[in-house]
């Protein structure tokens, strides 16, 4: 029931957003230079930034530009984990026990910290688009090793579950039992995973972005959205300028249910 | 023996991890954009000395940056700091124990915020959604909105964030913990022989969670350290966080090995810790 309400949710924010951005006469990056920091009004319903841009479209973009951002890297960091995980799961024990160091350095620093610190080594001067591909590949290409330490003990349990044992009794070659036996099983244990990266991708961003590394100006995203609110001159003008924050509150929540009740569910 | 065999492996893989993670940020500094660069350049006075440094630099190999890293380091320094031209190891003996301090107050704080909190809404036969309902909202905030809300909204500072992160993380772990443990058949015994709420706590419940807490402080250390970067740079807190921050925008890579090799240390003694019964394995 959660699920499917959490569902329903999250797909009205994202039609209202994309209706927002389409239809509305602002551009994300258009600035109205006679009404800069205007509280609402008639022209601008939840005023606009230090730039003069509306922050309704603003919000809408990022939230559009964060989920699309953190479900394609979140199906990138699966796909890597899974084929580490399973890699490790089903290769001979001292090749396991490589591939398992391997996420342990990176599990040796905390995420953010090391996010920051490959993110910063990153070109930050480039095109917002590039900014932003890079921001999020990042997160995909270090948020897998938690990942593939869960497929591989999901992995682990399949193997040693008694069809698996079966199967190699009656002689199925390693092919054969990964397609007819392991391949139906993967959606379980690769789902739960990609919902988990999702939020956490998109909170990752928000933090990565209030430090100045996330995706660059003027393409809009939580993180410099974030950013912005260290004017504190905006803060006398009206209450809207908390949205960005409320609004990714909201997503994240919704995000976090949903993915709890699939796991929950698994 | 095996008791000792097990430690000593411990540790050794620890250190292991540690090392290829300092060897990972050296890797990834050599490579960075801008790393050839130095801000004396612009000054007229300093800039033949500059460029004769960034030409040395050029031309040497990553084994050899590696090779002069370990040696600052068996000297017992970190080098000198690209960025504040002054020792590595006195920059963070001067921020260290800000840092320590701050990570302390928010572990211990949101300790007792989860612990206060999960105590009792674990026991609740109805209404445990509604109560851990502001748990869950913490939970989804990252740690940079949290941060800024505060100074938005003129609440709270670097420690109330810190401990409202890691108490949302260990409440949702401690809540299951306690779940468990009130529906265990010994406690469901108890509590029909008529033991108070109290008794039941100290003698069943606690005795059984313990162990389990040394995870706990791995997560919360973790959640921390992860936590600590955004919450100083946004509260200007002059820690290690913000020192990171610095050094990782300036190419600092002396700083930056030097912290990143603590932040390893911190996090895989942690880790070592929450291994609650080394004899066990060792059997």
């Amino acid at each position: 029931m959660t699920k499917r309400i959490a569902l329903l949710l999250l797909a009205l924010l994202i039609f209202a957003a994309a209706l927002t951005v389409r239809l509305s006469r602002y551009d994300y990056a258009m600035q109205d230079r006679d009404a800069i920091m205007a509280p609402s009004s008639a022209q601008h319903s939840t005023g606009t930034d230090e730039l003069g841009r509306d922050r309704t479209v603003r919000v809408a973009a990022a939230l559009l530009i964060g989920l699309a951002g953190a479900t394609v890297a979140a199906a990138i960091t699966t796909i890597i984990a899974a084929s580490f995980g399973l890699l490790a799961a089903f290769s001979p024990p001292w090749l396991a026990s490589i591939l398992l160091f391997i996420s342990d350095v990176f599990l040796s620093l905390p995420w953010l910290f090391l996010l920051m610190m490959v993110r910063s080594l990153l070109p930050l001067t480039a095109s917002p688009p590039v900014t932003a591909v890079a921001t999020f590949l990042v997160l995909a290409v270090l948020g897998w090793p938690a990942c593939a330490r869960a497929i591989y003990r999901g992995a682990m349990a399949l193997r040693a579950s008694e069809w698996m044992i079966h199967g190699r009794a009656c002689g199925l070659r390693p092919l054969q039992l990964m397609r007819l036996h392991l391949a139906p099983h993967l959606r379980t244990l690769m789902l739960p995973q990609f919902l988990i990266c999702v939020p956490a991708f998109i909170a990752a961003e928000a933090n990565l972005g209030s430090l100045g590394l996330g995706v660059g100006e003027p393409l809009p995203s939580w993180g410099s959205m974030l950013l912005e609110l260290d004017n504190s001159a905006l803060l006398a003008q009206s209450h809207w300028v908390y949205l960005p924050i409320a609004l990714l509150v909201v997503v994240l929540l919704i995000l976090e249910s949903f993915s709890s009740e699939v796991q929950a569910g698994a | 023996m095996s008791f000792l065999l097990t430690i000593s492996t411990r540790i050794a893989r620890t250190m292991l991890l540690v090392l290829f993670a300092a060897a990972g940020t050296i890797l990834l500094v050599r490579f960075a954009p801008g790393f050839f660069s130095d801000a004396r350049e612009m000054d007229a006075r300093y800039a033949e000395a500059a460029r004769v440094e960034i030409q040395v630099t050029q031309q040497q190999t990553l084994l050899k940056i590696a090779v002069e890293e370990a040696r600052e380091w068996l000297n017992g320094g970190f080098g000198e700091s690209r960025q504040y031209s002054v020792p590595v190891s006195g920059l963070i003996a001067a921020r260290a124990p800000v840092s320590a301090s701050l990570l302390a107050r928010g572990i211990v704080l949101g300790w007792l915020l989860a612990a206060f909190a999960a105590l009792p809404i674990s026991g609740l036969r109805k209404g445990g959604l509604f109560w851990g309902a502001p748990f869950t909202i913490l939970l989804a905030i990252p740690a940079a909105a949290m941060a800024t809300a505060c100074i938005l909204a003129n609440v709270g500072g670097a420690v109330l964030v810190l401990s409202l992160l890691i108490a949302a993380r260990d409440f949702k772990f401690l809540r299951s913990l306690l779940e468990e443990a009130w529906r265990s058949p010994h406690l469901l015994q108890a509590r029909a022989r008529g033991l108070s709420a109290p008794a039941l706590v100290r003698t069943h419940i606690l005795p059984n969670v313990v162990p389990q807490l040394f995870a706990l402080a791995t997560l919360s250390i973790v959640t921390a350290l992860g936590a600590l970067v955004p919450v100083e740079v946004i509260f200007t807190v002059p820690g290690v966080g913000q020192l990171a921050w610095s050094a990782v925008m300036n190419r600092d890579l002396p700083v930056l090995v030097a912290i990143t090799f603590l932040m390893a240390c911190v996090v895989g003694f942690a880790g070592m810790l929450s291994t609650r019964d080394f004899t066990q394995e060792a059997a």
